[in-house]
């Protein structure tokens, strides 16, 4: 009679648990859909990604026109590193930092936060559409670089693009935390953007920058597309796997010590 | 405990590092029961819904909102409750049926509610105009048909008409007394006088941070009606107020029965002229 009782709570127990599982996916899609309905309407956002695929697709073909008709390996290189660093800093602070801004701004923070979704719920919705986004803009702009495919090792750009794009949602959401406004969102990603855009893009000017560049999270990124420009072949080293790992753990951490102190809207 | 006590609020306190928002707040609310908060702006209204809500910690004292400590709750319990505040924003880019159907996926609530909940505040036609095109007014209505999707057991709306136009007040003020109907019970903070006396089973006086009077409309009205005086319009329109003594009876009996009488009423105080008989404040500030 006791184990019947027992396998009973047991089962009872493991539905709730089911229920309550069940239950947290909905909000997570239900928090994902209002992302994916407020970024695919505001056109400061989406304007970004067809920008940066859009300034690729033209530069690859007015510097091919120049030098007739192909381009060398080092000018692939710059426009794949343009291309994939503007992507992931701009794209990715941006999307997700104004997102959260401007639901701030609206007043419409609070009443998802008063709605039974919880901060690991609006973390997560909030970055799934922008980190799907950063992900396809990444692979696209690939393609469109001119880089010859059969030499890409997808399984590591695969790997780094994930990581460098969650690291940057990630920084996305610490700058939301931080603004009040939208505009105010932008003013705070600059700094962002001055580090971890404008270094490795110049990297290949300065030896300097270079240096600084590898350790970057979106240094690794552009040490693999140079790689891939000039058509060598690319290993990942253990000072890479550190700096990407490292970099999305700080962003974690610094995230979270913000979020500790005033949630996701100062009161 | 009580039966049917969805909230209950013992010696709450509330001090903002030099000030001190809310002093010793006690009170109650029952299932089917709108409860009003009535004070000038500042007087620790918000404090009051923020502490109950979980939104803010008191200084001392317990709220018990629907049996757990207001200071123990989790996002669950906002699936029971329902929440509107003075600016509760809506997302002016979604259509009015897509505000309402995202909140209706983190709820769980079936496609059919949404239209019921639609039309019991009148903007079932307006389901796919943008929530930004809306006037006040329906913005205001589409922030209540958002909070009372979910069937929330408890609601607290926060100056619900504050700057709407009288005809949509009315329609807001008839959902109302429908959810209330329903068993919904509803918290209240409004500094309008007429809107708690209308609506509230009971109303609290806030001055501030401290209740300085409690209980239903009526029985404080009453209570602070000491010199009972009547207000009567004799014909030739001459209105007269008049004190109750043997005297002015005998007069306005005599006018009864020479049928001169065209109104007649008694003057006793309205919330407003209690509050300020209490305080010395008016309230509509």
């Amino acid at each position: 009679m006791n184990s019947l009782n027992g396998n009973m709570q047991s089962m009872e127990m493991s539905a709730y648990h089911s229920a309550q599982r069940a239950g947290n996916l909905h909000k997570l899609a239900a928090v994902a859909r209002i992302k994916w309905l407020c970024i695919s309407r505001n056109a400061m956002i989406m304007i970004g990604p067809v920008l940066v695929i859009g300034m690729v697709y033209v530069c690859k073909i007015l510097y091919g026109i120049n030098s007739g008709g192909t381009l060398v390996p080092f000018m692939r290189g710059v426009l794949l590193n343009i291309g994939i660093t503007m992507n992931i800093c701009a794209e990715g602070f941006i999307m997700v930092g104004t997102s959260i801004a401007e639901e701030k701004e609206s007043h419409t923070l609070r009443v998802l936060m008063t709605s039974s979704i919880t901060g690991i719920q609006y973390f997560i919705g909030s970055i799934l559409f922008p980190f799907m986004m950063l992900m396809a803009v990444n692979y696209f702009v690939l393609f469109i670089s001119g880089i010859p495919m059969d030499i890409v090792p997808w399984g590591s750009f695969f790997f780094v693009s994930m990581v460098v794009s969650l690291t940057s949602c990630v920084l996305g959401m610490i700058v939301g935390i931080c603004a009040k406004n939208q505009m105010n969102a932008n003013l705070i990603s600059y700094p962002f953007l001055m580090v971890f855009m404008m270094v490795p893009v110049f990297g290949n000017m300065s030896e300097g920058l270079h240096r600084i560049s590898g350790f970057l999270f979106t240094g690794v990124m552009t040490g693999m597309t140079e790689c891939l420009a000039g058509g060598e072949k690319y290993v990942m080293s253990s000072l890479d796997i550190a700096v990407l790992f490292g970099e999305l753990l700080i962003s974690i951490l610094v995230f979270l010590v913000l979020y500790k102190r005033n949630g996701y809207e100062k009161d | 405990m009580e039966q049917n006590v969805l909230l209950s609020l013992s010696h709450i306190s509330k001090r903002f590092k030099t000030e001190q928002a809310l002093k010793d707040i006690n009170m109650t609310l029952h299932q089917g029961e709108i409860l009003g908060f009535l004070g000038p702006s500042g007087a620790g209204k918000t404090t009051t819904i923020k502490i109950i809500t979980g939104q803010l910690r008191q200084t001392s004292g317990e709220a018990r909102l629907l049996g757990t400590d207001s200071s123990n709750i989790d996002a669950s319990i906002y699936e029971k409750i329902g929440v509107v505040s003075d600016n509760s924003g809506i997302y002016k880019k979604m259509t009015v049926w897509q505000n309402l159907y995202v909140f209706a996926g983190i709820w769980q609530v079936s496609r059919e509610r949404v239209e019921q909940v639609l039309a019991q505040v009148g903007l079932a036609e307006h389901r796919k105009k943008p929530a930004g095109k809306l006037s006040k007014g329906q913005t205001q209505r589409l922030v209540l048909a958002r909070a009372v999707l979910h069937k929330p057991r408890v609601l607290f709306l926060d100056e619900p008409t504050s700057g709407l136009d009288p005809s949509t007040a009315v329609a807001i003020h008839r959902m109302l007394l429908e959810l209330k109907e329903e068993g919904m019970a509803i918290f209240l903070t409004t500094h309008n006088m007429e809107e708690a006396a209308k609506l509230c089973d009971k109303v609290a006086l806030l001055h501030d941070g401290e209740i300085v009077e409690f209980g239903s409309p009526q029985e404080i009205c009453l209570k602070h009606n000491r010199n009972k005086k009547y207000s009567v319009l004799l014909e030739g329109h001459r209105e007269l107020e008049l004190d109750q003594n043997p005297e002015n009876v005998r007069k306005i009996a005599g006018w009864m029965e020479r049928d001169e009488i065209m109104r007649i009423h008694s003057c006793e105080p309205t919330l407003e002229t209690v509050f300020l008989e209490v305080t010395g404040k008016e309230l509509n500030v």
